[in-house]
């Protein structure tokens, strides 16, 4: 889909959805046999009459209510993204199918390296779905809302530190960012914002520099940032930029929608859209009654729901890499809270490389994939996700099953047997505590299997707490600086439609919960938006290093990758989820007056 | 007895402090905060420390419980770190939607198994009573929850004959149009609720009836020549309601309870849900709420349960 999802999945909203129900994975074992398409090709021509008076039924596979924050820039989850998708969540910019911002949005971006400037012209007939015309300082005011001191965004990053005068609006010490001009006044069309410093990742939609949509200020000026959240202009009459206007919201249940006559690009053609949450207990039974045309293009569909529709008559799944990946963490070091950095510690239990590339060895992920993925998920080879097609190093091995070589890996390195269980090289007892979060009887049988293949390779590993830890704790005793209950974590990160993982695996990253650093690391982080990296062929091969490099280290270890996938039903046309399809919503278009 | 309920209600004062301090500090106590595991690999864990920061979680409990209880008598239940509204608003909104499927529900799951019960235990040992019998222990034994999925598969999906998600349709329009929707959206659970809801009062019910049975004044009455129909509706009836009415008052004030599993199979915002994903979320300021309120609920269930227990049997009258 076009609008690259602003808000990356915040872990909160993947790990609860997986507590609820199978795992969110997906499709395509390592021979390759599952591969979905990422449009619908409908060949019949659309009916006019359908398009007018049928109504296109979007199903939100959730468990819960969502929350009802229409505003991008203040809610947090991904169900809230889903149900006001067809307002095109205020987006700035179009992009091309790797996400790399193009003319022809809301507004064009231009950077000047030299300057230090980011100039974004807004489009002369954009306007918000009321008739307001957008203004530069719309653009701006997002800004403000999000680094507000209070605010209650959660989507300050550490990068909006570089735009002069940023910092001291955070702290509420300026009232207005001095970083930003407007050459043709606040209400023009145009805005300059001034860096201290350029990144290459900036020309990437979703990056952490440049926020991506926009605040209708004239709209919302007159509630307090604070407030915003709670204000009918958020939550029950909220205007868009998008194709399609909101209707109406009833609250936690459903979002109905009509095309937006203000809408600056391509027109709307279906005149009427309902999007209602289905519990995921019964959404296969929903599509199987043909009650739905399809699913939320990034809603969770789970692998045993992929089993009962694969083979649906009139529905086809349709679906793209999912932006984001299960992965093994090992914990080597510490967070040092003084410097706050994260520091190696050579003699932690995990320290030694052969033993985490052993334990990975160990694993058998693609029988655990075939098994419990049921097509929709497989195992990965990387951390970054082939949705990344230019940046994803497709040759990349990974870690299939080689017990030999895991054997191999901890004799050498002196892990030698005593008994009935490996010991540490100094001849000390070695017991591992793997830290896994409560999940799915699925997920339990797969920690088992893990236990298990690491047992086979003479290493004592148990469930740390002994059982599958509850998701707060998990993440509350990894986020601690200093920790010694998880050696080996298995967890799941969720990304930004721009590749860069410094904020997870820098020197300097609180996420970074293994605490791996080294200068080889940190060399190619810096690397990937270093002046260099302006050439795109550059930072594809940097991308592509780290990630060997960060396979060969396994302190950080792919788990498995899946599928982002929907059931399509064969009325509709036009429905196309690849990244540069930025019009998604007025691409549709209906061929018949009811589901097929 | 109007001191007595004068009295009961100025003991729950203390009970309701002593609860409500249990109540925040078992919150607190749990692993995590609101915002942990709301990892954004974009947005760094700096605006989680100010967010936490401006939310006061950093104090020490007793500032953040005096500040609460504060708030609390300004009727301000202070902002849900989920939803970003007050919480005074979620729940009212949530409240009203579970008050009427469960009145709904209750409703009907009485005037299913009063009859039944009276029925069973009047014809004990007889086809219908082992009939009723086995129904209610099929009922009890079958998980809820595969009931709501199978139902909702069976009659929403197949047959067609009810909505099978949200509390109301998305296209009605007007006030009419309105609740004949929400009355619609609330049949299949409140019904299905209502069908597997009926052992406890049955069994009871026929229990006591059994008992009523055999007692002296029926046989004084049945002696008297007093019709056997009015036996039963005027005196064992009466009689055999005792240990329901125990019941009665914790099931108005559990009106508001919520049930997790229709609402989440029916995708029905209610209580039950809320309460739920607010612990997951460590939503402190909702799950305060809401624990307190159930408290208070269940304080008054009790008082009304005894009430209504010394309406129904004048011997149990306290002064």
């Amino acid at each position: 889909m076009s609008k690259s999802k602003k808000i990356t999945l915040s872990a909160m909203a993947v790990l609860s959805a997986v507590a609820l129900a199978a795992h969110p994975v997906s499709a395509k074992s390592t021979s390759g046999t599952v591969s979905f398409p990422s449009a619908y090709k409908n060949t019949s021509a659309a009916s006019k009459s359908a398009n007018n008076k049928s109504t296109l039924k979007v199903a939100e596979p959730n468990d819960s209510p969502f929350e009802g924050i229409s505003d991008p820039v203040l809610a947090s989850n991904a169900e809230d993204a889903d149900v006001f998708a067809p307002g095109g969540l205020d987006t700035l910019f179009f992009n091309d199918k790797n996400y790399k911002i193009v003319n022809g949005g809301l507004a064009n971006l231009k950077l000047d390296r030299k300057a230090k400037t980011a100039t974004i012209t807004i489009r002369k007939n954009a306007k918000w779905s009321n008739g307001m015309a957008v203004t530069a300082k719309d653009v701006e005011y997002a800004y403000e809302v999000i680094a507000n001191p209070n605010t209650t965004s959660q989507q300050y990053s550490s990068d909006f530190a570089t735009i002069e005068g940023m910092t001291a609006y955070h702290a509420g010490k300026a009232k207005t960012i001095s970083g930003f001009t407007y050459p043709d006044g606040q209400n023009g069309k145009q805005v300059v914002i001034h860096f201290t410093k350029m990144s290459p990742s900036m020309k990437y939609a979703g990056n952490s520099f440049i926020w991506d949509s926009v605040e209708p200020y004239e709209y919302i000026k007159n509630v307090s940032i604070a407030k915003l959240a709670s204000s009918s202009q958020v939550r029950k009459n909220p205007i868009f930029t998008g194709a399609y206007k909101l209707d109406k919201v009833v609250e936690g249940e459903s979002t109905t929608w009509s095309p937006n006559k203000y809408y600056f690009g391509k027109k709307a053609k279906i005149k009427h859209i309902v999007i209602s949450v289905v519990s995921s207990s019964n959404v296969d039974k929903a599509i199987q009654s043909k009650k739905y045309d399809f699913t939320s293009p990034n809603g969770v569909m789970h692998g045993t729901d992929y089993k009962e529709l694969k083979n649906l008559k009139d529905y086809s799944v349709i679906g793209l890499p999912e932006l984001g990946y299960d992965y093994f963490g090992f914990n080597v070091g510490h967070y040092d809270t003084k410097t706050q950095k994260n520091v190696m510690d050579k003699n932690s239990k995990m320290a030694n490389r052969s033993l985490r590339q052993a334990m990975m060895y160990a694993l058998n992920l693609d029988a655990v994939e075939k098994k419990f993925g049921y097509g929709v998920s497989w195992r990965a080879n990387t951390l970054l996700p082939p949705v990344f097609s230019k940046y994803y190093n497709k040759s990349a091995k990974g870690y299939p099953l080689n017990i030999k070589k895991a054997n191999e890996l901890l004799d050498k390195a002196g892990y030698k047997k005593k008994g009935k269980w490996r010991v540490r090289p100094n001849g000390k007892p070695l017991t591992i505590y793997f830290g896994a979060m409560q999940g799915t009887s699925a997920q339990q049988a797969e920690y088992q299997d893990y236990l298990q293949q690491w047992h086979k390779i003479g290493l004592n590993v148990k469930l740390a707490t002994g059982k599958e830890m509850e998701m707060n704790s998990f993440y509350d005793t990894l986020e601690k600086p200093k920790q010694s209950k998880i050696d080996v974590y298995a967890a799941a990160w969720s990304l930004s439609s721009e590749p860069t993982p410094t904020q997870i695996y820098g020197e300097d990253a609180p996420y970074n919960m293994g605490h791996f650093v080294s200068k080889e690391n940190t060399k190619l982080m810096n690397e990937m938006n270093g002046s260099k990296a302006w050439t795109e062929s550059y930072r594809v091969k940097v991308f592509k290093k780290w990630q060997a490099y960060m396979n060969k280290e396994a302190a950080y270890a792919p788990g498995s990758f899946s599928y982002t996938w929907a059931p399509v039903n064969h009325r509709v046309k036009g429905y196309n989820v690849s990244p540069s399809n930025n019009e998604f919503w007025s691409n549709l278009s209906l061929t018949s007056s009811k589901i097929k | 007895m109007w001191k007595t309920i004068l009295r009961r209600i100025l003991i729950m004062i203390p009970e309701i402090i002593i609860l409500s301090i249990i109540v925040f500090l078992l919150a607190k106590a749990m692993p995590g905060d609101p915002f942990t595991g709301s990892i954004n690999p974009r947005a760094g864990v700096a605006q989680i420390h100010h967010l936490m920061e401006v939310n006061g979680l950093y104090d020490p409990w007793y500032q953040q419980y005096w500040n609460w209880v504060v708030h609390l008598f300004h009727g301000n239940l202070g902002e849900s770190y989920q939803y970003n509204e007050p919480v005074t608003r979620i729940i009212g909104q949530r409240a009203v939607n579970t008050l009427w499927l469960s009145l709904f529900t209750v409703v009907l799951t009485y005037l299913i198994a009063l009859p039944m019960g009276i029925y069973a235990g009047r014809h004990e040992g007889k086809l219908p009573d082992t009939v009723i019998r086995f129904y209610t222990y099929v009922t009890y034994c079958i998980p809820f929850f595969v009931i709501l999925v199978l139902g909702i598969w069976i009659f929403g999906y197949v047959l067609g004959w009810f909505p099978t998600t949200g509390s109301v349709s998305p296209t009605a329009n007007g006030t009419f149009a309105t609740i004949g929707s929400r009355f619609y959206h609330m049949l299949l659970p409140g019904i299905l609720g209502a069908l597997f809801g009926t052992v406890n009062i049955v069994q009871y019910l026929r229990s006591e009836v059994v008992d009523a049975k055999s007692s002296d004044y029926v046989r004084t009455a049945r002696a008297k020549g007093v019709p056997i129909n009015d036996i039963y509706r005027h005196h064992i009836f009466r009689n055999s309601l005792l240990p329901i009415a125990a019941f009665a008052g914790y099931s108005i004030t559990g009106l508001l309870n919520g049930a997790i599993f229709t609402e989440s199979v029916f995708s029905y915002p209610g209580m039950g849900l809320l309460f739920v994903n607010s612990i997951s979320y460590r939503d402190y300021t909702v799950i305060t709420a809401l624990v307190l309120l159930f408290g208070i609920l269940n304080i008054f269930g009790t008082l009304l349960s005894d009430i209504i227990l010394s309406i129904v049997d004048p011997r149990i009258r306290i002064e």
